[in-house]
């Protein structure tokens, strides 16, 4: 078959993989405990090295196989730091910093993702970490930690864990390549994908158990029409993710324009269902005892780190030969 | 995963735009009666005649068994080069009753009718939905009594669009008295010239007169006309419905497509502006939708209940699509043109072949596992 949208047998094993682990080392109930992730079991997998050559300490993958990881990252909730620490990488790859590279790739350096606010950088969950990258616009840029000093600021719902740096910035180098922007985007809305398909899960299964009047709530079309409105979404973000990784792996003309819509559906999609599956929870749903809050509070993190729109500015890969004119 | 066109399908491809934009008419057809039906027969006979009519069906019914890759290249060239809509009155014959036929008719019906579809001779219409049975469709009256070798239909169809010029109907009838729901239901073959049928036009609310109601009066119907077994025409109903999801609606898909660059063109607007912030929405969801088109055709395995999801995406997409243009047009909404008439016709995108509400309850009942709702 010339065309084939199912996952390959490799494509399954890495990600029964890599469910294994997170099943195992990153459950969602360690987010009770409040403490940074500890991404040493994520690195030893080689989850920040999937993409790279074999030759560089990688594990030979490519930009399809890591999307789909980063859908289970995004589904278990790991640490922005797990996305800042993938393109750090690259980036330093790109700028000839090769030793920096390979640390980051394996686990060694701590990268952490920062967003500018005002005059200051806001670090996310970066209180220990050596290396920053900067997303937001059309660049990323990488940052050296270490000297500066970091000023803890309340995050988000008291959950998003924030510091914030100030003065002049260590500037290790930038990209504003738009190869490395959409590597990057891939990889954050695949995230999203994944929070957008836990939200739907996590509410299915509480309209299944919890009862109300009687019966099973997920019985009453009012609850099951939320639960099939996040299913279409999350399906249609689901397929253009993959129609979108496989374009950007094998260099198609259309990679930036799926990138490109993939950059606008993803948070709108994720926002919408972490909504929908708060509401259903009721109660509960807005108590921080269950775990909805966390993926909707990591779907505000993560639309941070997408770069800019730019939907309207290019060519579509299914455009009509003719103008509209010319046929009425 | 991957999606690799061979230098085989590339070349299909060149073929298949040289061949529309040499030979697909440039307007718009006609939209109901007679001349809708002369315009589609003229435009599928032209496609047969160079060998572009039932690309995917089989080769021995005189299909030319195209794998799906180059289906889609076929539907992708058509709508780029705005060939006339796959929606007109021949899509009934070719999408539904056709390969409903190929997979259970009898040797002697696929002689009688499977060239005069491809050809254009036949049109077809589909005698599902009843005033009493829309979403619940098994739920239907019309009956059909065996007399001798004949079946004798008393009852009424309706919404059945283009019955008004259809030779043929797929008619879905109870012919087990007493049965009820799915069982005791047969799918026959309906000549629309036999006695005893009127057919009553309905003016849809984009003032174009395409569907009807039908009614039947002792109509006969000859025995050899059932397809499938007598009594088992619900499992052939399905299998008809099971086109539609797959392969049928795949030009329709990708038209939204075009229509949304058309809809850019007809704007231009600054990207930072509010309508151009809708349209690059609309033209990322369009994107999705191409997306999952590509999925349902090379991911294994799809079932009906996937094509819910499908189904619902575009619908909502579609009306979403001609609302924006209702918005950019101003004033000239008000006027009749072809967006205004889109516009209008798009409603019945969540009605029609299952209502949204319908595919939700099928999506969240078959795909997510939720419980039915209790019966009244």
């Amino acid at each position: 078959m010339t065309c084939d949208m199912n996952y390959n047998e490799d494509q399954r094993q890495i990600l029964d993989a890599a469910n294994a682990l997170l099943n195992t080392s990153y459950p969602l109930s360690r987010l009770q405990e409040e403490k940074p992730d500890d991404l040493t079991a994520l690195a030893e997998f080689g989850a920040f090295a999937l993409a790279l050559p074999e030759e560089r300490g990688g594990t030979g993958f490519t930009i399809v196989e890591e999307a789909l990881v980063h859908g289970l990252l995004g589904r278990h909730l790991i640490s922005s730091r797990a996305l800042a620490n993938p393109i750090a990488a690259r980036l330093a790859a790109r700028l000839g910093r090769h030793e920096i590279a390979e640390q980051v790739a394996a686990g060694t350096l701590s990268v952490c993702a920062a967003v500018p606010a005002d005059d200051s950088l806001l670090l996310i969950d970066g209180a220990k970490a050596t290396l920053g990258v900067v997303f937001g616009g059309r660049q990323v840029i990488l940052i050296a930690l270490e000297e500066l000093p970091r000023e803890g600021v309340p995050g988000l719902g008291h959950s998003v864990v924030l510091s914030r740096v100030r003065g002049p910035l260590s500037m290790i180098g930038e990209c504003t390549d738009s190869s490395l922007l959409d590597t990057s985007d891939l990889l954050v809305t695949a995230q999203l994908l994944g929070i957008a398909e836990a939200s739907r899960d996590m509410a299915v299964s509480y309209a299944k158990v919890r009862e109300q009047f009687g019966r099973s709530i997920g019985s009453f079309q009012a609850i099951k029409h939320h639960c099939a409105n996040m299913s279409v979404d999350a399906e249609a973000l689901s397929a253009l993710l993959d129609m979108a990784a496989i374009a950007v792996r094998d260099e198609r003309g259309d990679a930036a324009f799926q990138v490109a819509a993939l950059r606008l559906l993803a948070p709108r999609v994720a926002f919408a269902n972490v909504r929908t599956c708060i509401q259903i929870h009721g109660g509960i749903g807005f108590s921080a005892e269950a775990d909805a809050h966390h993926y909707l509070k990591q779907v505000h993190v993560l639309r941070q780190l997408l770069s800019g729109n730019t939907m309207l500015d290019l060519p579509a890969p299914l455009a009509p030969y003719t103008s509209i004119n010319e046929r009425n | 995963m991957q999606l690799d066109f061979t230098q085989d399908d590339e070349a299909f491809r060149v073929s298949a735009r040289e061949w529309l934009l040499a030979n697909a008419p440039r307007k718009r057809g006609p939209l109901d009666g007679q001349s809708a039906r002369a315009f589609a027969q003229a435009w599928l006979s032209q496609c047969h005649k160079d060998g572009w009519s039932g690309i995917g069906w089989p080769k021995e019914y005189g299909g030319r068994g195209l794998p799906t890759e180059k289906i889609i290249l076929w539907y992708e060239e058509y709508v780029r080069a705005r060939a006339p809509s796959v929606l007109d009155c021949t899509f009934v014959s070719l999408n539904h009753a056709g390969p409903t036929l190929i997979a259970c008719g009898t040797d002697e019906q696929k002689a009688y009718h499977l060239r005069r579809i491809l050809v254009g001779d036949s049109i077809w219409c589909q005698g599902f939905s009843e005033p009493g049975s829309g979403s619940d469709l098994a739920s239907l009256t019309t009956t059909g009594l065996v007399d001798g070798d004949h079946l004798v239909v008393n009852g009424q169809k309706i919404w059945t669009s283009y019955a008004d010029i259809a030779d043929f109907q797929e008619l879905l009838i109870r012919t087990e008295p007493g049965s009820k729901r799915h069982k005791g239901l047969s799918w026959v073959i309906c000549d629309m010239k036999s006695e005893g049928i009127t057919v009553r036009p309905i003016k849809n609310m984009a003032g174009a007169t395409h569907f009807a109601q039908v009614f039947y009066d002792n109509v006969r119907i000859p025995l050899s006309n059932v397809v499938g077994m007598l009594h088992d025409g619900w499992r052939v109903a399905m299998t008809t419905l099971g086109f539609e999801r797959k392969t049928a609606a795949m030009g329709l898909q990708l038209e939204l497509s075009i229509k949304i660059e058309d809809l850019i063109a007809l704007a231009e607007c600054p990207p930072g502006s509010a309508i151009g912030k809708q349209l690059a929405e609309l033209r990322a969801e369009a994107a999705a939708l191409r997306a999952m088109t590509y999925r349902t055709l090379f991911k294994d395995p799809v079932t009906a209940s996937d094509g819910s999801l499908m189904r619902l995406y575009f619908a909502e997409l579609s009306q979403r699509i001609h609302r924006a243009a209702m918005d950019i047009l101003g004033a000239d909404a008000l006027t009749d043109s072809t967006w205004t008439h889109d516009y209008l016709e798009s409603y019945s995108e969540t009605i029609a072949g299952g209502t949204a509400e319908i595919q939700r309850n099928i999506i969240a009942e078959r795909i997510l596992g939720l419980p039915r709702e209790q019966p009244a």
